[in-house]
């Protein structure tokens, strides 16, 4: 009955000629049937006995991230017909990302047999040829030919392998249609990935939970699972799906495991993909299983407008500010309807950008990409323009040139330079909202981050108020022009104001610089060159230019040649700004200084396995660009209390780096309900309890009272 | 009004290419040693079309085509059209199938090797950048530095048999890039032993 045998012999030559020391034999194979004796008409259940030498281990018929299915290729006599493979529950091998589903020691692939009503009495010879690939630290194919006989006669009879069988039987996956099982998508499909819940009933208190998919070419279910609160009596995981070609898959097949006390259940379920959650679930929607409710439009749009409001407040936008209340005073002995015009013409250049902004979160959203607040900031390019913009503005202020070619001449208060025509207020509402982004105000998450899963429609309406909102102020000022008597009259002061108003834009021009290197390396330097260039060049143009008399010609040819020249050598040739440097292969720790916290790269993997442990996670998700970001880190984050506090109760520390806007960090804020960072989370110690989401503005003590919390 | 309108216009040039080894973005940059010690950078190769195989020879998968040339071949007449074929060896030496430069180097001969260099990669630093999982797990960087392939390197995934039988789908991809078409089939699942990475 037992047969080992290797047939490949070439195959066994040829390994041996290529120097390979490992041979297919730690892996034996043999086919045993649970009758020595049966009937015609009768099921007789056979099985592929795989036994395993330790440390070797073979494949389930989904392998996972690499490796082999064993493949049973029956040669059978007429009137025999082999079933589908019962396969075992196999172990999950995590291996970093390369998870795999493998089987060790031993496994028995159970296979029904069907034998023909006709079947004559006698002998049969079974044979089937069982091919693997089994794995240490190397692999090796593995080939065998077993076979078994069975007598066809007038009665069954139980073969010595009988109950051997049906023990292997007992643990095999049941069927799981008497659980419910129900599986639907957790959100639209954007980009190549999509998150899948799975839920189902038990009356039996579950520990652990898990989900095996079934393989797929077009589509791959992640390893990682994540459980997710549900109903009482109910179970309900959370698989990320990735897909590689064609549509996202209606239907998903695979094992539910659940871990009861001792016992181990697994149930095959083979459920159709529902686009949303149907009646039976709305009342534990996956929205409230994180904890966030569905909100109102109404509710929404509100949010939205405070949070414009309070953008004006934001250090972001701070510098943009102070030239406008020059402007106010700059207007005062204007005619108030000028005042109302010019009002209204910055509100315009505000909701312009805004509609631009909206127009791309929708293009980039249409395109299949993620969008996100803030995502320009993530693009070198767009960070070269704006550097470069920001800084003649600094050297505008300063008087070097002017913008307003007919102000060129200051009188002696200085007024008329300040005064701003309309392009100047159109480019004032431009210059605030490009410098609002990569800030969030209290309000603005939750609002944003509604409207970036929303109809085309709806986000245009949330950008315009939340527009509305940033210009509101200005625009209900240039109303009331009554609050300009308490302003100093108008005189040099307002010049000195104006040069001094052109430090904290430097002072931008030199954050956003320090944000090149990011994507340049050291080809930054070039960078730096070119703003020297541009500002020479500005001040040639604006010294010989606009204050020359005579020359003007070659004033304007020589800024020209400057600027053409430091484009063409600098930008162009030595910092190439059209092919940034892209994201190299990443550290392991993330710790700042000896005593930083000690940051483990941000993953969904990385927060279930903490999870699992038993262990709070504390995740922030930050970005180099996010001003509100930093300054959490500074005060709330990265302080000795909160260190301390994350130690006492072993929480991991999970940093989720946004500045390039990986597609996996967007999703994760788009199902918080955020379209932006930054985003901080607490998981509490019980792997059921949902996280809690901080607000954007932290405080220590916000945070260290969220982690008590975790850590009960 | 001139100056506002530029500005909105610079606004558009937003653009998705942030995340690392995603088909159809740049591919990630990286710097590694041959076995010969010469340093070769991707960013280096721009212009040209770069073929990276994930290799392990003591793997069945990998090894099988090798053993019928198969491989050979295509390294072959892919570097004679000006493709830059690299090999990319993860093993960890952890690991038996480690291979010292001077191993490769005796490998490289005797299996005939035909690609423009082997990488030593036994920190794992390439291979998980690109998120290498088998061996072989094949990807194909176009000439302007972007990801057009990754995945299987055919259709057949088997440990003996004649791999010409199968569609290969790093010919596929190269074919249509040099015919100036776009790739039709940009991502398949890789096949093959786990990548014997460190740690």
């Amino acid at each position: 009955m037992f047969v080992r045998r290797i047939t490949n012999f070439l195959g066994v030559a040829w390994f041996c000629l290529a120097g390979l020391s490992a041979e297919a034999a730690h892996t034996e194979a043999r086919l045993i049937l649970a009758a020595e004796t049966a009937r015609p008409g009768d099921t007789v259940l056979a099985g592929v006995q795989l036994r395993m030498d330790p440390r070797w281990h073979t494949y389930w018929r989904n392998p996972g991230a690499s490796g082999m299915a064993t493949k049973v290729e029956w040669q059978l006599p007429a009137g025999v017909k082999a079933g589908t493979i019962q396969w075992p529950v196999p172990e999950k091998l995590p291996d970093e990302d390369l998870t795999t589903y493998i089987y060790t020691n031993e496994a028995v692939l159970l296979v029904p047999l069907k034998l023909a009503g006709d079947l004559g009495p006698g002998p049969l010879d079974l044979k089937a040829s069982v091919s693997w690939l089994e794995c240490d630290l190397q692999c090796v194919p593995g080939q065998a030919e077993v076979q078994a006989s069975l007598n066809i006669g007038s009665e069954i009879k139980a073969s010595r392998d009988a109950d051997f069988l049906h023990t292997w039987q007992t643990k095999a996956p049941k069927n799981g249609e008497a659980l419910s099982a129900r599986a639907w998508w957790e959100g639209a499909g954007t980009g190549k990935s999509r998150y899948l819940l799975l839920e189902w009933n038990s009356a039996a208190a579950v520990s652990e939970a898990d989900f095996f998919p079934d393989a797929s070419e077009d589509f791959e279910v992640q390893p990682a699972t994540e459980r997710v609160p549900a109903a009482p009596g109910k179970i309900r995981l959370r698989k990320e799906v990735k897909k590689l070609a064609g549509d996202w898959p209606r239907q998903i097949s695979g094992v539910l495991i659940q871990q009861s006390g001792p016992a181990r259940l697994a149930y095959e379920v083979n459920l159709p993909i529902e686009s949303s959650p149907t009646a039976a679930a709305v009342n534990t929607s996956p929205a409230v299983a994180i904890g966030v409710v569905a909100p109102s439009l109404w509710k929404m749009l509100l949010y939205a407008f405070l949070g414009g409001l309070i953008l004006n407040v934001m250090p972001c936008v701070l510098p943009v500010i102070a030239l406008k209340i020059l402007g106010f005073v700059g207007q005062a002995k204007d005619e108030p309807r000028q005042v109302r015009k010019l009002g209204l013409i910055y509100a315009l250049g505000v909701l312009v950008s805004f509609l631009v902004l909206a127009g791309l979160v929708i293009g980039v959203k249409a395109a299949g990409h993620k969008a996100g607040w803030g995502m320009q900031f993530g693009n070198p390019q767009f960070l070269v323009v704006l550097t470069a913009l920001v800084t003649l503005v600094a050297l505008n202020l300063f008087g070097v040139f002017e913008v307003n070619p007919d102000a060129r001449v200051m009188d002696a208060a200085g007024t008329l330079a300040l005064k701003h025509g309309p392009a100047g207020a159109f480019f004032n509402g431009v210059l605030a909202t490009i410098l609002a982004t990569p800030c969030t105000a209290p309000f603005l998450g939750a609002a944003l981050g509604f409207a970036f899963t929303q109809t085309a429609g709806i986000i245009v309406l949330m950008f315009v108020v939340v527009g509305l909102g940033l210009a509101s102020p200005y625009v209900v000022l240039s109303w009331q022009p009554g609050w300009l008597k308490f302003l100093p009259k108008p005189g040099v002061w307002m010049e000195r104001f104006k040069v001094a108003m052109g430090f904290p834009m430097l002072a931008t021009a030199v954050w956003l610089f320090s944000l090149i290197p990011l994507h340049y390396g050291k080809r930054a330097l070039w960078l730096g060159l070119f703003l020297v260039i541009l500002a020479l060049a500005a001040w040639v143009y604006g010294e010989f230019v606009q204050r020359g008399r005579a020359h003007r010609g070659l004033g304007i040819a020589a800024a020209l040649a400057l600027l053409v020249g430091g484009y063409l050598y600098a930008v162009e040739d030595q910092l190439r700004w059209r092919s940034p440097v892209s994201d190299t292969a990443l550290a392991g720790s993330l710790k700042e200084g000896p005593d930083g916290i000690d940051w483990q790269r941000w993953s969904p993997a990385a927060v279930a396995q903490a999870r699992a442990q038993g262990r709070p996670v504390f995740v922030d998700f930050t970005a180099d660009w996010c001003l509100t970001c930093q300054a959490n880190k500074r005060i709330a984050i990265d302080v000795p209390s909160v260190r301390a506090k994350l130690k006492e109760i072993n929480a991991a520390a999970l940093l989720g780096d946004y500045t390039r806007l990986p597609d996996a960090i967007t999703t994760e804020l788009n199902r918080f309900g955020r379209a932006g960072v930054p985003l901080v989370l607490v998981y509490p110690k019980n792997p059921n309890e949902p996280p809690q989401v901080l607000p954007e503005a932290l405080t220590p003590g916000i945070v260290l009272a969220a982690l008590d919390g975790a850590g009960r | 009004m001139k100056r506002a309108l530029t500005l909105l216009g610079l606004l558009g040039v937003v653009s998705g290419a942030f995340a690392a080894a995603e088909v159809g973005k740049p591919a990630p940059e990286f710097t590694a040693t041959d076995i010969n010690g010469q340093t070769h950078k991707l960013s280096d190769y721009q212009g040209k079309i770069v073929v990276l195989e994930s290799y392990n020879q003591d793997c069945p998968f990998c090894h099988n085509h090798y053993r019928t040339g198969a491989m050979q071949e295509l390294q072959r007449e892919l570097t004679a059209k000006g493709v830059v074929w690299l090999v990319v060896n993860s093993v960890s030496p952890n690991y038996p199938s480690h291979r010292s430069p001077e191993a490769a180097r005796k490998e490289w001969a005797s299996q005939k090797i035909n690609a423009t260099a082997w990488l030593d990669d036994s920190s794992g630093a390439i291979g998980k950048a690109y998120g290498m999982r088998t061996t072989p797990d094949m990807f194909v960087v176009d000439r302007a530095g972007v990801l057009v392939y990754a995945g299987a390197i055919d259709d057949r995934p088997a440990t003996s048999g004649d791999p010409r039988t199968a569609r290969n789908y790093v010919r596929d991809a190269v074919e249509r890039l040099q015919a100036g078409e776009t790739v039709a089939v940009t991502q398949t699942k890789p096949y093959g032993c786990g990548v014997k990475y460190g740690s």
